[in-house]
């Protein structure tokens, strides 16, 4: 699986989008571990998904640029909060392969990413439609 | 010798008078029946309902939502100091310990409230918390602390006042986005008070260990579709704590 991590100083592009899933539902502050100058793309296929509160998480399993597999661990909002929003668990289900934008993980070496937006392999979003939201 | 009352024995009134008197305790734990807290010829203001305190309703909090460049707290030297050693990764909500007042009226979750004669209760969707506002007059005991503290109230001028105090010590007490720490002297007031279709509070807090002065916001809830109901929340602590590892340790 393609990987492509772009990282840099991008942060109005992000700006959340229709279907972001940003951590909304405010259980804590995500600037301490996410660095909103930045941005990061993966793409890999989903492994796990725990749509709880505080926080709702999908797991995505892909490989870096040398051949190594690596897993993302993509932190959304609180699953009461989607839901209300018109996110179900089918959207998001283990096994599916997407692609994903959002803002990086602070600490070095790790591999998370918030306000993500969840995108099929050919680009058609995932999520909740706009009127949903 | 047979005691009667008006040509009735003793026992067939005690007999007939249980029933009236059980059903009457039974049900006053359940469906208390007189506004007695509230002073006559005061209105009470219609707060029942579930309520709507999400993004639809005002800006989500934090770290500078709801305590902004107008109304963030004067902080004493010792609030300036837990914050400036203040690590992310000790607060307590990444073990679902529950959100606080004055920090639990303002997370962007709905709320449910329910006017009873002695009481009205609060149910927030966030964390599963209940706080109940005592109208009776009765007053905490030193086995009453805990981190909602304990809550009396009176109606007063079409708007409901609590006062919140016996509070236990919290890291994260005042405000968990700016590592604002809140004491056992915390005392929270509160006056809610509909407008229009919208309830409204103002939320004033004190704390000298911690604050030079009292620091205050007002938000706005708005009203929720019929039949609405709050969700468990179910906090789970995996994944309560799952993020912070992608805090860069501050202490090693």
């Amino acid at each position: 699986m393609n990987v492509r991590q772009r990282l840099g100083a991008v942060a109005s592009a992000l700006a959340i989008g229709v279907l972001a899933v940003a951590p909304v539902s405010a259980h804590h502050s995500s600037a301490e571990a996410y660095d909103s100058s930045k941005s990061v793309e993966a793409q890999g296929t989903i492994t796990r998904v725990l749509f709880k509160n505080p926080h709702s998480f999908v797991f995505l399993e892909s490989t870096d640029a040398q051949g190594q597999k690596v897993e993302w661990q993509v932190e959304l909002g609180a699953f009461s909060s989607m839901t209300r929003s018109g996110w179900t668990k089918e959207m998001l289900a283990p096994g599916m392969v997407v692609k994903v934008t959002g803002i990086p993980s602070r600490a070095p070496g790790s591999h998370g990413i918030t306000n993500a937006k969840f995108a099929k392999q050919d680009g058609s979003p995932i999520g909740p439609s706009r009127s949903a939201q | 010798m047979r005691r009667t009352f008006g040509g009735v024995t003793l026992g067939r009134w005690l007999g007939v008078g249980a029933v009236p008197i059980a059903l009457a305790v039974a049900l006053g734990q359940v469906l208390p029946t007189a506004h007695a807290q509230a002073p006559s010829g005061v209105k009470l203001p219609d707060l029942a309902g579930v309520w709507d305190g999400t993004g639809r309703a005002r800006p989500v909090n934090s770290e500078k939502v709801p305590w902004g460049p107008s109304n963030f707290p004067v902080l004493n030297e010792r609030a300036l100091a837990y914050q400036k050693v203040f690590d992310e990764a000790l607060s307590p909500k990444y073990d679902c310990q529950p959100a606080t007042p004055p920090a639990i009226e303002y997370d962007p979750y709905l709320m449910e409230v329910v006017q009873w004669p002695d009481r009205v209760l609060f149910r927030y969707e966030k964390d599963d918390q209940l706080r109940t506002v005592w109208l009776d007059e009765r007053k905490p005991t030193s086995h009453d602390y805990g981190i909602q503290g304990f809550s009396v109230g009176r109606y007063e001028s079409n708007a409901l006042l609590v006062e919140t105090t016996n509070f236990v010590f919290d890291v994260t007490g005042f405000d968990d986005y700016n590592g604002i720490p809140s004491s056992q002297l915390k005392r929270v007031l509160e006056r809610y008070w509909r407008e229009g279709e919208e309830l409204k509070v103002t939320v004033t807090v004190e704390d000298p260990l911690f604050l030079r002065r009292p620091a205050s916001y007002t938000a706005r809830w708005l009203p929720t579709p019929k039949g609405t109901k709050l969700q468990a929340f179910d906090c789970d602590p995996e994944t309560a704590r799952l993020s912070v590892k992608f805090i860069p340790p501050r202490y090693k």
